[in-house]
């Protein structure tokens, strides 16, 4: 029978003898690219695999590949490390960066969040009347600085000529300047992330992208930690993904199963009367999850995906046109959610 | 001068202030995880940290781990490196298969196996056994510290096709990621018996423990082919 291994391909007898032998060069480039090849190729594994029990090493010495045990060991060494290597570096692929893409934009809008709020008060002792906020107060102080400096045809200039802010001595000012400097740049940099994002979407994943929006199918290959992983969940798993402090007492309490993951913030949920939100969730999470295999599996887009989803919500909307009378399952009435987008 | 007492094969206690497992550092001067580095009379101990490691919780609790310094062990569950460090120092001669599918791992795993000629990184997926046939020989010992739901089940495939007739297996089993409810007592039964007789080969479980105060859930378990 015969038998692939990382140092050839080799027929052997009934009882594990060698009998012929085709050997690779040992050049370990070409050991490292067959070995792959036989890990990853399934179908290329199974029909030659080596029966179970079977001594490698005495084989190699057999057939003449190497001269010693301590000279097999070494070369296998090197060739596995290099493999390891080059599969590692091949790991990072495009959902891979999408996901730290989405981590660094979690991170650059806390951070973002932290500093403006920190130069509104920081400022808010110069210029207290100013009615400025977030970027647009960052941007005025990065071009301004002082209240002093603005020019007669700002419309915020007669509010800054009777302001009662204390005045901002130089060495402030500049400190100041620099600070709203950088929250500008966080500001720009979060743009640049969004943006990254809804590209790559676009391209690894267009049917995810364009049923959930860009940033939210982004953040399903996040949670889920790749697009292959969140193609193999079953659509009741996509409908809770990001829901996992509530999944996780479910589990252990055994509570009621969550009903909000991440995909309540898709428009067709959250702008749907409530009593149909579970309901349209479920039909969301089946068509996401449609898409993100056929994105994983095929990668064409198929527009009519969408199209299904909006009559299928449609439908959905007209038969359920009133809130239930009584308080039917367990249907809880989700509590309102304010000042939250 | 600090005590050294050999406890098996490879495997030492070495009195320093207090008595700490160790191993023989292989790789002297350098440090794997923020472990001692020791000298006593010329040889450098590494000390072992059972708490940041199943295989040495288990060596505490009188699990005869029966290596020698050419064993070859099969090491299911690598992770970055932290126990594989100081299997490949028991087994000096040996060879170390050390296999971790999260290619995160994996890059710390490489990092330690560049400097020690015994220990084989596999990125792979320790539940597909044939995918790396063409790469592993028979083993003395097959250890597994994967934390996966179906893991009596990959053990033995594993063992079926890689284990000696007289190597042994063992097993740290992580009552939690079976069932995150039950009772870690009924799942560790349950484990047994999976062991024994739902899989082929089937196993003779010769020692089970609770690993605390180490590692809280979790069950050592040595076993060989029946
Ligand atoms: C608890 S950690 C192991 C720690 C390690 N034994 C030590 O003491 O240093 C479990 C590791 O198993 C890996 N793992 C889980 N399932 C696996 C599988 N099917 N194949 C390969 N590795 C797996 C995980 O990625 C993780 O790194």
């Amino acid at each position: 029978m015969k038998i692939n291994t990382w140092f050839g391909v080799l027929g052997i007898g009934r009882t594990g003898e060698v009998l012929e032998f085709e050997l690779f060069s040992k050049d370990i480039r070409e050991l490292v690219r067959c070995s792959i090849a036989l890990q990853e190729n399934r179908q290329l594994l199974r029909q030659h695999l080596p029966p179970a029990g079977f001594d490698l090493k005495t084989a190699a010495l057999e057939c003449g590949f190497v001269e010693s045990s301590a000279e097999y060991y070494s070369l296998l060494h090197e060739v596995m490390v290099e493999a390891a290597k080059l599969q590692v570096s091949e790991a990072f692929t495009a959902d891979q960066r999408i996901i730290q893409a989405v981590e660094a934009l979690d991170d650059i809008n806390e951070t973002t969040n932290l500093l403006s709020e920190r130069l509104f008060e920081w400022y808010g002792n110069y210029f207290p009347e100013s009615g400025l906020s977030g970027e647009a107060l960052a941007l005025f102080i990065a071009k301004y600085g002082s209240r002093e400096n603005i020019g007669s045809e700002d419309p915020l200039y007669p509010r800054a000529r009777n302001s009662m802010g204390a005045k901002l001595e130089a060495a402030d000012e500049v400190l100041l300047k620099g600070f709203a400097e950088s929250v500008c740049s966080l500001y720009e940099r979060k743009r640049q992330t969004e943006a990254y994002i809804q590209d790559s979407m676009e391209s690894i994943a267009p049917n995810l992208s364009l049923a959930a929006g860009p940033m939210l199918g982004a953040r399903l290959i996040s949670v889920a930690g790749s697009l292959e992983k969140l193609a193999a969940f079953p659509s009741s798993t996509v409908q809770v993904i990001g829901a996992s402090k509530a999944l996780f007492k479910h589990l252990r309490a055994r509570a009621p199963s969550p009903k909000h993951g991440i995909i309540y913030s898709h428009p067709l949920i959250n702008t749907a009367p409530w009593w149909i939100r579970g309901k349209i969730a479920r039909a969301l999470a089946a068509k996401l999850s449609l898409a993100a295999r056929i994105d994983f599996y095929s990668g064409e887009k198929d527009a009519s995906l969408v199209e299904k989803l909006e009559v299928k919500v449609e439908q959905i909307k007209t038969s359920n046109p009133k809130p239930p009378q009584k308080k039917q399952d367990s249907g809880v009435k989700p509590k309102k959610r304010r000042g939250r987008k | 001068m600090p005590e050294v007492k050999l406890l098996s094969d490879g495997i030492f206690e070495v009195t320093k202030d207090k008595k700490q497992l160790a191993t023989m550092n292989l790789d002297p001067g350098k440090v794997v995880y923020g472990e001692k580095l020791i000298q006593v009379e010329g040889v450098e101990y590494r000390t072992w940290d059972p708490r940041r490691s199943k295989l040495g919780a288990m060596v505490l609790k009188k699990f005869n781990i029966s290596l020698k310094e050419n064993s070859k062990v099969l090491y299911l569950g690598a992770a970055s490196g932290t126990t594989v460090s100081h299997v490949s120092d028991i087994v000096p001669e040996g060879a170390v298969y050390a296999v971790e599918f999260a290619p995160r791992s994996m890059r710390g795993l490489i990092g330690l196996a560049s400097r020690r000629k015994n220990v084989h990184p596999i990125l792979i997926d320790a539940g597909k056994p044939e995918s790396y046939a063409h790469i592993v020989e028979p083993v003395d010992l097959i250890f597994q510290d994967v934390a996966q739901p179906n893991q009596a089940e990959i053990a033995a495939r594993n063992a079926s096709r890689y284990l000696k007739r007289d190597g042994y297996l063992l097993l740290s089993i992580k009552a939690r990621s079976i069932d995150t409810v039950a009772n870690p007592k009924e799942v560790y039964k349950g484990e047994i018996k999976k062991l024994e007789q739902a899989f082929e080969p089937k196993f003779e479980v010769l020692n089970a423990k609770d690993l605390m105060p180490y590692h809280e859930d979790h069950l050592g378990i040595l076993a060989k082919i029946r």
